[in-house]
């Protein structure tokens, strides 16, 4: 059954057919890197401090070596930088979410699997390196030096006393001028001589601006400027020099012709980089450092200060530790920090408000690279990466963050429909329709930003892409972006609708519907019919894509469809030998124990369908906990973040936190857990970590869903406090699924004051322990509960 | 600066008397040397200097265009002394030291008198050894020279070759019948010193280094070290004959003992030369002149267990000082001047092999730093870590004017703060602090100094205290109060507090201080003393808590007590400490002494 009349166009029509359905909203998304108006300027803007909270510090820079582990991130959504903060060397470098090689990658391998390479598939990239040398200021020559991430205002500091002078320099990426600045001043009779060089990465040399083409036809460019005062600044050669500044002022800007349009190729011709560059850091340089301050930090605090999160109280011996020695203590003495825990999860919110703004979503390191060739590309894996990065956005207030997801899939959504119908059935494809039908969409484990897949085809992946996507509006209620993504859902129900295979159940006459050929992330046997991770995803699909029908009242009739074949669904039992939830239909183990990924339990979490609420069977819920348990404590970062997740999910205060705690230990040698500037480090062979972003997503992500459960219609208070935070603490801002936001404040390990927010919900149970209430709000309005009793 | 001030110490004194009977036994004159002076006028201070061994052993283009080693010629080391003089003999620098190869041409074949002794060879020296050495004089300097340890092979001449001023004795009259071979590269017959002859030969070796002139003497290739361990290896008798015979010249010529020497026998070069090289050679042999992990970096490690042996008379020598030019020490600017930090502290030598024509402002800064210098040739003893030997360590001394020599060091491979606590040196209150690298006073500090090294880097203070001394509390090891696991076991020592240790802490053994009193919660510089005749890591915890691996230096035998400190977080009321060896072999602990307050 084929219900597409798309499919019999041909391509170019089908393109144009699918770009229209997927909404105007695509199209009319601004080029990630494109002229802007100019910014808004906080005239008489209080001024924004910050706690001390909020605050990260060192005391001591990073170096060319070092960058992953130990260099500050910045970045404007778009633009960002790893800096190493060095007095003598300044080092940042330069990357634009949209520096990609590669392309549409529609020549299968020989196994109708896709290429994984950086030609083909592509590569993030860095954009360029930005150096600022001041030889005096060699950090051998220098002390008392400090660094600071001041997470609320978006701003890192460095601090230095060189011959009885205090030098500061102030970096941030502002979104509203576009721009990276790094700002240097001194306390006295101070001065600065040096040279600032701004470099391609890729062969382009030196220059105060360079402009160049990957082998894809991506263009990309970018451009400095530097003024100062009380000195010379003089463009000499391909650098700038300054000699005798009492202050300097450096702004850098970049960015490619990359246009989220796959109808254009996926570039805006008209854009020239280079030149665009040129007149954003033109323009922005006509203003003070100080007002290029003021507009960022009013813009970056806006996003910030929606939230707020408050685990406790820490030590004055704790507070007296740099962040760095806070980790290693928190892991030596055990003792829990509450402080420093909150301000992990704030650091989670940084790094999103700086590298998920108004251009394409965060992979595997969001803005983040040390080198021009990431690890698995920097991508974006759908089978559990992109989706953990997400999983924090609404749950912490940065429900506008998301965005940059949602427009990824619906810009993609046309490729990988073209590339579903064109190759998907390739029969050499162990994972195509075996019944021969296809419609559609779906896509690979790897994405590009080009429509292109890389490594093996990923079924199930579009369904939960969409699930992330159905979440964000759970969360937000927004119609708007309802209508941007029901083109999506409806995609790929048409994907499974052709895909699902029937059978009858051994032992019985029952006919159900089970995924064809398929492999769960990412082991045991690749042909495995009716894996729990495709039937939990495509069960959770089914069910939002009835709802939105409802809600948009459109497809009726289809979603009539879908409702009848999501009863059929075959749904994961319980295996007579383990006791686990299967993993497949199969009694037996046929992977590893205590493999990474969780995919059986993606129906606890993010799903929710298995609840320890008494609505799911117990034994399921029994399954799903013994799986949980055999799958054990002692990962890495985003293993470690999902298993807490779900451990919250099942209430377990005292599991969730742990994995928490063990994600907080500090990576030594690349070995698992925290490095010095706080991004997870995933050890893959002794002595080699890679940073990988997901977990400093999905473990801020765990710690909210342990203070407050939601689902439509349902909130739970502090379902997983662990004793370590149970003091006191508070929560404010924090939206739940259902329309609602959430501030709640708690003492002794019980809600003092819980005060509800609409946002679009009207009525929601209210739960505590073992009592609940419901609340009825009006949308914009609010109530206060108090009175909580066990 | 150039006095001593160890005029007064008796070691020296008793040192130097047994120098002037030795010698009084061997020969009619007496050492002109040593006479009247109860200081030693060798080696009274770490020497200073240039060797030309860092660039002849050197890929780096350009340096070696006839071959190995071919850098070896009377051209560059006039050009060497000419810029010596020049750039460096002002701030003491005076020793211009011909490595290996100087009677070999460029092939290495040797050339030897009739006597079977060493001889220039033309085409390296075509002026000869003697014409080198009065131009090195004639510019102010001193001259040095090399031999390897024994009777070198091709210096036999089947047995027949006679020794000089030594009647009917030939070279088979000096070595053993069966031919056996020593020094590190078993390139020498060892020399039998039980024949009457063998003095003979290496008196007429000092006696021609003598009579050329030379004032300084490497002898290389001695054992037990050089690579090399068992009798047929040991060269004590060689070093003892040196001495001997050097002494019978008349001429001062400080006797320099290399390579990687044993420490088993630091009493017998200390007996019998001015110095001795503790490690293997710090020259990378590949394109640069040193590389940090070949092998730089091994001397932070390699150090500790010698430091006691060093003092007037004889030091522990840590081989080149390749800091001059970076491009071709193949160093990071911090790894220059770790290198020198840890040179000037640890009292070695500071001799350059860089080539002195080409060295770098950020070199000769290195160089030429008169308090780094001051330092390394004035009466402050030799600093030694005050912390385990982790990536972030310190090291330091306590100065006879009361001050502390304090340097800070990350080995690490990327940036890391490093921080000295005063409590680890033993006072508490305030201390100011002088950055000798910069000529900072960076004021006066409270309870710590704390700054940002970079990848490999260093800082060098001179710190006095204002505060007052620290008290601490002491807990022996052996005490029945604590608990002890595995095969952990008490043991007598009689360098140890109390005549006892806690030794055998390997492979699970683990020392559990129990009852442990604090008044108030913190972190504490709890000094550890310890036995560890190699360098030992052991996991400390603080009441059952999360274990830190501390690598604990090596303490030069199984005799000997050192202290570090490390930091422990305590809380108020009683807690436990405990070492475990884990999986590994742990130092034996003597006690430990934790501060009265935090």
């Amino acid at each position: 059954m084929n219900t597409d009349p798309a499919r019999l166009l041909p391509r170019r029509d089908l393109l144009a057919a699918t770009a229209a359905t997927a909404t105007g909203a695509a199209l009319a998304a601004l080029p990630a890197f494109t002229a802007s108006a100019a910014p808004e300027r906080p005239a008489n803007a209080p001024r924004i401090t910050s706690s001390s909270h909020d605050e990260l510090w060192w005391q001591a820079p990073a170096d060319d070596n070092s960058m992953i582990e130990q260099g500050l991130p910045v970045g404007n959504g778009r633009l960002g930088a790893l800096a190493s903060n060095d007095p003598g060397h300044e080092v940042l470098l330069v990357t634009d979410a949209t520096m990609w090689t590669g392309g549409l990658n529609d020549t299968l391998d020989a196994d109708g699997q896709f290429p994984y390479d950086r030609d083909h598939f592509g590569s993030l990239t860095l954009l360029a390196r930005l150096t600022v040398d001041i030889p005096d200021h060699d950090l051998g020559a220098v002390s008392r030096y400090r660094r600071t991430l001041d997470l609320a205002r978006g701003v890192v500091t460095t601090s230095y006393v060189r011959s009885g002078v205090t030098y500061q320099r102030q970096l941030f990426a502002s979104r509203p001028d576009d721009v990276i600045v790094l700002h240097l001043t001194q306390s006295g009779t101070g001065r600065y001589t040096g040279t600032v060089t701004l470099e391609g990465t890729h062969g382009e040399g030196a220059g105060v601006s360079f402009g160049a083409a990957f082998a894809n036809g991506l263009e990309y460019g970018a451009a400095v400027t530097a003024h100062g005062t009380g000195g010379r600044v003089t463009v000499s050669g391909s650098h700038i020099s300054f000699a005798g500044c009492k202050d300097l002022t450096v702004v850098v800007s970049g960015g490619t012709n990359y246009a989220p349009d796959a109808a254009q190729g996926y570039r805006d011709p008209s854009l020239d980089p280079r030149r665009l560059a040129r007149s954003k850091v033109t323009d922005a340089a006509a203003h003070s450092a100080d007002t290029l301050l003021r507009t960022h930090v009013t813009d970056h605090h806006a996003l910030f200060g929606q939230f707020g999160l408050s685990l406790g109280t820490s030590t004055a011996q704790q507070r007296s530790l740099d962040t760095w020695e806070r980790l290693r203590a928190r892991a030596r003495d055990g003792a829990p920090d509450p402080e420093l825990e909150a301000a992990y999860v704030q650091f989670g919110r940084y790094l999103m408000i700086s590298g998920s703004r108004g251009s394409l979503p965060l992979g595997l390191q969001g803005l983040w690279l040390d080198g021009n060739d990431p690890d698995w590309m920097g991508d974006y894996h759908t089978d559990i990466n992109i989706q953990m990065n997400y999983w924090m956005a609404d749950r912490a207030a940065l429900s506008a963050c998301f965005d940059a997801l949602t427009d990824y899939c619906v810009a993609q959504v046309p490729s990988w429909t073209d590339l579903t119908r064109r190759l998907f059935n390739d029969p050499r494809n162990r994972y195509r329709n075996s019944r021969g039908k296809n419609a559609g969409w779906t896509l690979a484990i790897s994405t590009n930003p080009y429509g292109g897949g890389g490594w093996w085809w990923h079924p199930a992946g579009n369904a939960w892409l969409c699930n992330s996507l159905w979440e964000h509006y759970e969360f937000t209620r927004s119609r708007a972006h309802l209508e941007k993504i029901y083109p999506l859902l409806k995609g790929a129900c048409e994907f499974w609708e052709a895909r699902l295979l029937t059978t009858t159940l051994p032992g019985g006459s029952k006919e159900v519907l089970i995924a064809d050929s398929d492999w769960s992330p990412e082991q045991g046997p690749r042909d495995a019919k009716g894996i729990t991770y495709a039937q939990e995803l495509v069960w959770a699909l089914f069910g939002n894509y009835c709802v939105a029908s409802a809600e948009l009242k459109r497809d009726g009739g289809y979603a009539e469809t879908i409702s009848g074949l999501r009863k059929k669904l075959y749904l994961p039992q319980v295996s007579p030998k383990t006791g686990w939830l299967e993993e497949w239909m199969s009694p037996d183990n046929l992977g590893e124990t205590t493999h990474r990924h969780l995919s059986p339990l993606v129906g606890l979490f993010p799903g929710d369908r298995i609840r320890p609420d008494g609505s799911t069977p117990s034994e399921v819920v029994d399954g799903a906990t013994t799986l949980l348990t055999a799958r054990g404590m002692n990962s890495f970062g985003w293993a470690n973040a999902w298993r807490s997740l779900c451990w919250a999910r099942l209430k377990n205060a005292d599991n969730a936190y742990q994995l928490i705690v063990t994600n907080l230990r500090p990576s030594v040698n690349g070995g698992n857990g925290t490095a010095p500037n706080l991004f997870d480090i995933y050890e893959t062979r002794p002595g080699r970590g890679i940073f990988q972003i997901d977990a400093n997503f999905g473990t801020p992500a765990a710690v909210t869903e342990m203070l407050l459960y939601s689902r439509p219609g349902h909130l739970e208070l502090l379902p997983a406090l662990p004793d370590a935070w149970a003091a006191s603490g508070s929560l404010t801002g924090a939206p739940a699924r259902g329309g609602f936001v959430v501030d709640l404040r708690w003492q002794n390990g019980r809600p003092t004051e819980a005060r509800i927010r609409s946002v679009g919900g009207r009525t929601t149970t209210v739960a505590f322990g073992g009592s609940s209430r419901t609340v009825t709000v009006a949308p914009g309005g609010s109530v206060t509960i108090k009175d909580f009793a066990r | 600066m150039r006095s001593s001030s160890y005029s007064a110490l008796p070691a020296r004194t008793l040192r130097a008397a047994v120098v002037l009977a030795l010698a009084a036994g061997a020969v009619t004159v007496a050492p002109a040397a040593h006479a009247g002076s109860t200081a030693p006028t060798l080696a009274a201070k770490p020497y200073m200097g240039w060797s030309s061994w860092s660039m002849q052993s050197s890929k780096y283009p350009g340096l070696n265009p006839d071959g190995d080693y071919s850098y070896l010629t009377e051209a560059n080391v006039t050009k060497q002394t000419d810029a010596l003089a020049a750039k460096l003999k002002k701030y003491g620098y005076d020793y211009v030291n011909i490595d290996a190869g100087w009677w070999r041409d460029t092939t290495w074949k040797p050339e030897y008198d009739q006597y079977g002794r060493q001889k220039a060879d033309p085409g390296r020296f075509p002026s000869g050894m003697k014409a080198v050495a009065d131009r090195i004089h004639a510019k102010g300097l001193k001259a040095g020279i090399y031999l390897p340890a024994g009777l070198e092979k091709e210096a036999y001449g089947d047995g027949k070759t006679p020794i000089w001023n030594a009647d009917g004795c030939t070279t088979a009259d000096i070595v053993y019948g069966d031919l056996r071979t020593t020094n590190g590269w078993d390139s020498s017959y060892k020399l039998d010193f039980s024949r009457p002859c063998t003095q003979k030969y290496i008196d007429s070796q000092a006696q021609l280094i003598a009579g050329w002139g030379y004032d300084f003497l490497k002898l290389d290739g001695v054992g037990p070290g050089s690579g090399k361990s068992g009798d047929q290896y040991d060269n004590v008798a060689d070093v003892t004959a040196w001495n001997k015979a050097i002494a019978a010249t008349g001429r001062p010529i400080h006797l320099e003992l290399s390579w990687s020497l044993d420490i088993g026998h630091a009493a017998d070069w200390k007996k019998y030369s001015n110095g001795w090289r503790i490690d293997t050679d710090v020259e990378c042999y590949c394109n640069t002149l040193v590389s940090w992990e070949n092998s730089v970096d091994d001397r932070w490690d390699d150090t500790p267990g010698w430091t006691r042996y060093a003092g007037p008379g004889g030091w522990n020598d840590l081989d080149s000082l390749d800091v001059g030019n970076g491009e071709m020490d193949g160093l990071t600017k911090a790894e220059r001047q770790s290198y020198a930090t840890l040179w000037a502290i640890a009292k070695s030598p500071l001799f350059t092999g860089d080539d002195l024509t080409r060295l770098d402002s950020y070199g000769l800064s290195l160089l030429t730093n008169k308090e780094v210098i001051a330092l390394n040739q004035g009466a402050t003893p030799p600093a030694r870590p005050i912390t385990p030997s982790d990536p972030q360590q310190v090291w330091a001394a306590k100065n006879p004017d009361g001050s502390y020599t304090v340097a800070l060091f990350n080995l690490a491979d990327s940036p890391a703060a490093v921080s000295a606590s005063w409590a680890s040196l033993g006072f508490t209150g305030t201390g100011s602090v002088r950055d000798l690298w910069n000529h900072e006073n960076l004021g006066s500090l409270k309870d710590k100094v704390t700054e940002a090294l970079p990848a490999h880097g260093s800082r060098l203070f001179t710190v006095t205290p204002h505060g007052s001394a620290l008290a601490f509390t002491g807990y022996e090891a052996e005490s029945p109060a604590n608990t002890l696991a595995g095969n952990a076991s008490v043991a007598d020592c009689s360098a140890c507090s109390g005549g006892k240790k806690v030794g055998n802490l390997y492979l699970g053994g683990k020392l559990t201080v129990n009852d442990v009193v604090v008044p108030k919660s913190g972190t504490y510089q709890v000094k550890i003393a310890y036995v560890s005749g190699d360098a030992r890591s052991a996991a400390v915890s603080v009441n059952g808590g999360g274990a830190t691996n501390h690598k604990f230096p090596s303490t030069g035998d199984w005799g000997t007590v050192e202290t570090v400190s490390v930091p422990l977080t305590l809380k108020a009321g009683s807690n436990t400490i405990t070492f475990d060896s884990g999986t590994s072999y742990a130092p034996d602990i003597d006690r430990i002494d934790v501060p009265k307050s935090s």
